[in-house]
């Protein structure tokens, strides 16, 4: 098991895997944040460094993922919502916000548009 | 429900007393009053939800057809362990027991390994040939080898263009710069450009000769094994520690009987401890257990290989086309690395460039691959160049200046020889069918008609067409 931003890995998961396990990282981020590293594709949590392990602990502890993210998001829902406006109004009631018909299809919408988006986040070690 | 449209069970009697203290003692037919079987509740109840009837009777065999989990249906065969898959795929099978022995076959020796009397004969590989040749993994599990008893070669016209080439380096007369030799195999798919590289590394290794092959450039590109910026370099250079280190186990136990008996000369400001008096096997060999040190070891080796007095050096490399092009590696600002910016690619493409000749003699030998090969104009373009320069200089094709030029590519191919690969003659493919048909792999007796179909069937000779339609393809 190795530890990354206060979260355990077993040492057969890609890095890549790890990496995007994290709100807010996605492909691309997590190829950037490898290639920065020197962290090849394939590479498996067990066969990196130390140093690298700590290398990655510190940039993701400087990039604003998971709770940080989550926050601010849900932040700018709220402002909308506390304003009184449209777009608040509909995320506040789960319906497409930017004008999309109602009719059929707004499952995404129903999906994601809440005040509280994004979910409570997963609990740190 | 009142207890009068119930039907009272015998049974039930001593349960039903309990209620009725007053009588429990004196009457034992008294009537009970609660009802313990009884049809009502399903009948006037709501209809069962779908999906929630009775579990069946124990020990009553179900039909199960649900998906999921816990379906009889899944795989349980056991997996096979992490990497038993990719061992089975790359597995190299050397010999075949049902196929016969050949008496007449000889072994290569190493006096006549050279010479141009082998021309159009099937020979045999001594065994610490082949022992080498797998060490440096020169065998390809796509090549027909398991379909014999043991590994043999056909001295095709081109093995003796390349073993006259050997000649010329060995020749070279005291005093003078050594020769440096830098092809690239070039020919059809299935032409055999793998397996003429696998000739020239058995030729290196009869002659003594120190090999260095590189057995596949797709590995080194393709992003599946670690990488790190080389300190110090400018522009910087990647090392790939765990490749290099297996390369340097390679080399040392394909040439274990050369590089066993050279001491290490110079001092090599090495990141581990080198023993004092030590041979260039064990420099090699700390790789093994040190693989972070390993490219500065390749680099020590290297330097030990080429001092004066050294023999010369087979340096091969398949594939070429995957170093001819960015890698799949990234840099640190997310941009792709050119394959010629990794230090053993680099190390590899400045000798075939001739940039930096090799000191003792030897030779670069790089084979293109007609089945996995990316698109590289620059080299398709520059071995087109060299074609033309060796059969009609006076027209050499120009670049399209309209297309963008990998000019590193160019740079590095400016000047290179190309050995082409071509079908075999009738007489070529009559003798290694003669092999075929004396393993017992061919049932067919080789007339001169049924060589010429099976020729043409193979596209006028092409050895792997000619093995696929005489050997592979039983009718």
């Amino acid at each position: 098991m190795v530890q990354v931003f206060g979260f355990n890995f077993p040492e057969q998961t890609l890095v890549k895997r790890l990496l995007e396990t994290f709100y807010g990282i996605g492909p691309k981020v997590s190829q950037r944040i490898m290639a920065r590293y020197h962290i090849y594709p394939f590479a498996k949590v067990g066969g990196l460094k130390n140093a690298q392990v700590l290398e990655l602990n510190a940039e993701l502890s400087n990039m604003k993922i998971e709770n940080d993210l989550r926050r601010e998001v849900q932040d700018n829902i709220r402002r909308l919502k506390d304003m009184g406006t449209y777009r608040g109004r509909r995320h506040a009631m789960g319906l497409p916000v930017r004008g999309q018909r109602t009719r059929t299809q707004i499952t995404t919408a129903r999906k994601l548009n809440k005040i509280e988006r994004g979910g409570l986040g997963r609990v740190q070690m | 429900m009142p207890p009068s449209q119930c039907f009272p069970g015998f049974a039930l009697l001593a349960l039903d007393r309990a209620a009725h203290h007053s009588i429990a003692s004196r009457s034992l037919l008294a009537l009970p009053h609660t009802p313990r079987f009884s049809t009502s509740a399903p009948r006037y109840g709501p209809p069962p939800r779908k999906g929630m009837v009775a579990p069946p009777k124990r020990g009553t065999k179900t039909l199960n057809v649900k998906k999921g989990k816990s379906s009889p249906s899944r795989d349980t065969t056991k997996r096979p362990a992490p990497g038993d898959r990719k061992a089975l795929r790359k597995r190299i099978v050397l010999s075949n027991n049902n196929a016969l022995e050949v008496p007449t076959l000889q072994d290569l020796h190493k006096d006549t390994v050279l010479s141009g009397e082998n021309e159009g004969l099937v020979k045999g590989l001594p065994e610490d040939v082949v022992d080498a040749l797998r060490a440096v993994e020169a065998f390809k599990p796509t090549q027909g080898w398991r379909l014999f008893r043991r590994p043999a070669i056909l001295m095709r016209k081109e093995t003796t263009l390349l073993a006259a080439l050997f000649r010329e380096v060995e020749g070279t007369a005291n005093g003078q710069a050594k020769m440096t030799v830098r092809k690239v195999l070039i020919g059809e798919r299935m032409s055999g450009k793998s397996t003429m590289l696998l000739q020239g590394l058995t030729m290196a290794f009869m002659r003594d000769w120190v090999v260095v092959n590189l057995p596949d450039a797709k590995d080194i590109t393709i992003a599946h094994t670690e990488y790190a910026p080389l300190p110090g370099s400018q522009p910087t250079q990647y090392t790939q520690d765990i490749y290099t280190a297996n390369l340097l186990s390679q080399i040392a136990k394909a040439n274990q009987s050369i590089l066993g008996n050279l001491p290490v000369t110079t001092n090599h400001s090495l990141p581990i401890p080198l023993p004092s008096k030590s041979t260039l096997k064990q420099l090699a060999e700390l790789a093994i257990t040190n693989p972070e040190a390993s490219w500065p070891i390749f680099v020590a080796l290297w330097k030990e290989l080429t001092q004066p007095g050294r023999p010369p050096i087979m340096l091969a490399i398949d594939n070429l086309s995957h170093i001819m092009r960015n890698s799949e590696y990234l840099s640190a600002d997310v941009k792709p690395i050119h394959a010629h910016d990794l230090a053993l690619v680099r190390h590899f493409v400045d000798r075939l460039a001739g940039k930096t000749p090799l000191p003792n003699g030897g030779m670069i030998l790089a084979a293109t691959s007609g089945s996995n090969a990316p698109t590289s104009p620059a080299l398709d373009f520059s071995i087109q160049v060299a074609e033309a320069r060796q059969l009609n200089p006076e027209s050499i094709p120009q670049w399209n200046p309209y297309k963008n030029v990998d000019q590193r590519v160019m740079e590095c191919l400016k000047d290179v020889g190309v050995l082409k690969v071509a079908g075999l003659t009738k007489a070529e493919a009559r003798s290694i069918m003669e092999y075929y048909a004396a393993s017992g792999m061919l049932r067919a007796q080789v007339t001169e008609p049924f060589v010429t179909e099976k020729w043409s069937l193979a596209g006028m000779g092409n050895i792997g067409e000619l093995e696929r339609v005489s050997v592979r393809l039983r009718v």
